[in-house]
Formats: C-alpha cells, structure tokens, sequence
C-alpha cells in the first residue's frame, strides 16, 4: 500500500479525475474531501464491506429452505 | 439455448433472455449475466442463478410485499447503466438471506433496480438508510395486503 503524509488542505491526485483534500482532523477523526466523476461509486469501507459480507451469506442458501418457505410465506398472506 | 451445471443441477437457458447486471453485485463485480429462475411454488420468492460462476445463486423478492412504503428511485447515472430513459419503468428487489433456520431477512439497505425494458439490473446502496441488511420479514398479522 503506498502510504503519503498530508497536512490540512494537502491533497493527493488519483488518475485524472479524482482528487482527494485533508479537509479537517480532530479528536482522531479524519475529515477527507472527494472530488470525483459522479459515476465513481464512492462507499464507507465498512458499509461497502458488510453489503459484501451480506451477499456472500445470501449466495449459500439451501433449495429445500427456500420451499419450505415459500409454503409458508403464501399461507401466512392468504390468512 | 446453453447449459451450465449449478449446484442445484444443469440448467439449460436461453442467452437472448439473461439477466444482466453490468457492474455485477457488490463485492462480486465479475457476477454480470444471471438467469432468473422461474418460480416452482407459489410465493414472492424466486432467485437468480449466475452464469458466470454455476456456484453463485441469489434469492430475490419484491421487498415492497412486505415494506409498503419501501421505494428507491433510480438517479440518472443508475438510469445509464440501467440503460433506461426517465420514464421507463423500473422496479425495485431485494436480496433475500435464507439461513437453515429459515428465520429469512432482507437487504433493504442494498436494493436491486431492475429495468424490465433493458432487462438490466444493478445493487446499489442507500446511504443513511433507516433499514438493515439483515432486515426480517414483518410479522405476518402486521402484514397489510
């Protein structure tokens, strides 16, 4: 991983179209200013890892669970 | 029409009627072609069974089943990759996580657009969304039809 040091408003430049500012650091937080193209999809590493997570645990599903289920979801709208 | 052998057996598909998610699912960019499987029982699940890699397979429902008021509107840069025009029709799924318990929940917080025109599709996230991504079904008597 390449790693810069950067003080506030210092900024780091990726390709051609993507800037990113120090913007504020306080009390161990970091605020971080992104200029991109709005069809670069930018995502909280935690928030990107647990939809991930989530889709990973989706994809292992066993057919006879999904018709059992399907059995009882139907009764339960039909009552 | 193609094969390929799933864990759930061969299935053989028609490559004009796929499914396609341009930029496959979240964390699974390589997931772009699916073949939508049809429904066996009655019932508001169905699911998807990637081409791309036979060991991938999703189980899907339309979340507003359930959530009434559940809707996402796709943004213009979700319309292109969608390939559709403002008008277009465009519905919403959700991703639906079934564990051997069977006690089922939903990604609301990751919906699926799907556009029938294009029969393109694409996951997106919902910043500050007031769901989970292990959101469960309603109990069935607060279920209103």
């Amino acid at each position: 991983m390449l790693v810069l040091t950067r003080k506030i408003g210092e900024g780091i430049v990726i390709g051609d179209d993507i800037s990113i500012t120090i913007v504020e650091m306080k009390g161990g937080t970091v605020r971080i200013g992104i200029d991109a193209p709005r069809n670069k999809k930018i995502y909280r590493q935690e928030v990107f890892d647990r939809i991930a997570k989530e889709n990973r645990d989706a994809a292992t599903w066993d057919m006879v669970d999904l018709d059992n289920l399907s059995d009882n979801i139907t009764a339960s709208k039909v009552k | 029409m193609k094969k390929i052998v799933s864990r759930f057996g061969e299935i053989e598909y028609d490559p004009e009627n796929l499914l396609i998610f341009p930029e496959g699912l979240i964390g699974f960019p390589s997931l772009t072609n699916f073949i939508v499987m049809p429904n066996k029982k009655e019932g508001p699940l169905f699911w998807i069974q990637s081409v791309d890699d036979p060991a991938f397979a999703f189980v899907l429902t339309d979340p507003t089943n359930f959530f009434l008021d559940y809707c996402v509107v796709p943004d213009g840069d979700e319309r292109q990759t969608l390939q559709m025009g403002e008008e277009d029709p465009c519905y919403v799924l959700s991703v639906v996580t079934v564990p051997p318990d069977q006690n089922i929940s939903l990604n609301l917080v990751a919906p699926i657009l799907y556009s029938p025109k294009t029969n393109r599709a694409a996951q997106v996230i919902l910043e500050n969304s007031p769901y989970s991504t292990k959101t469960p079904l309603p109990q069935p008597n607060t279920i209103v039809k």
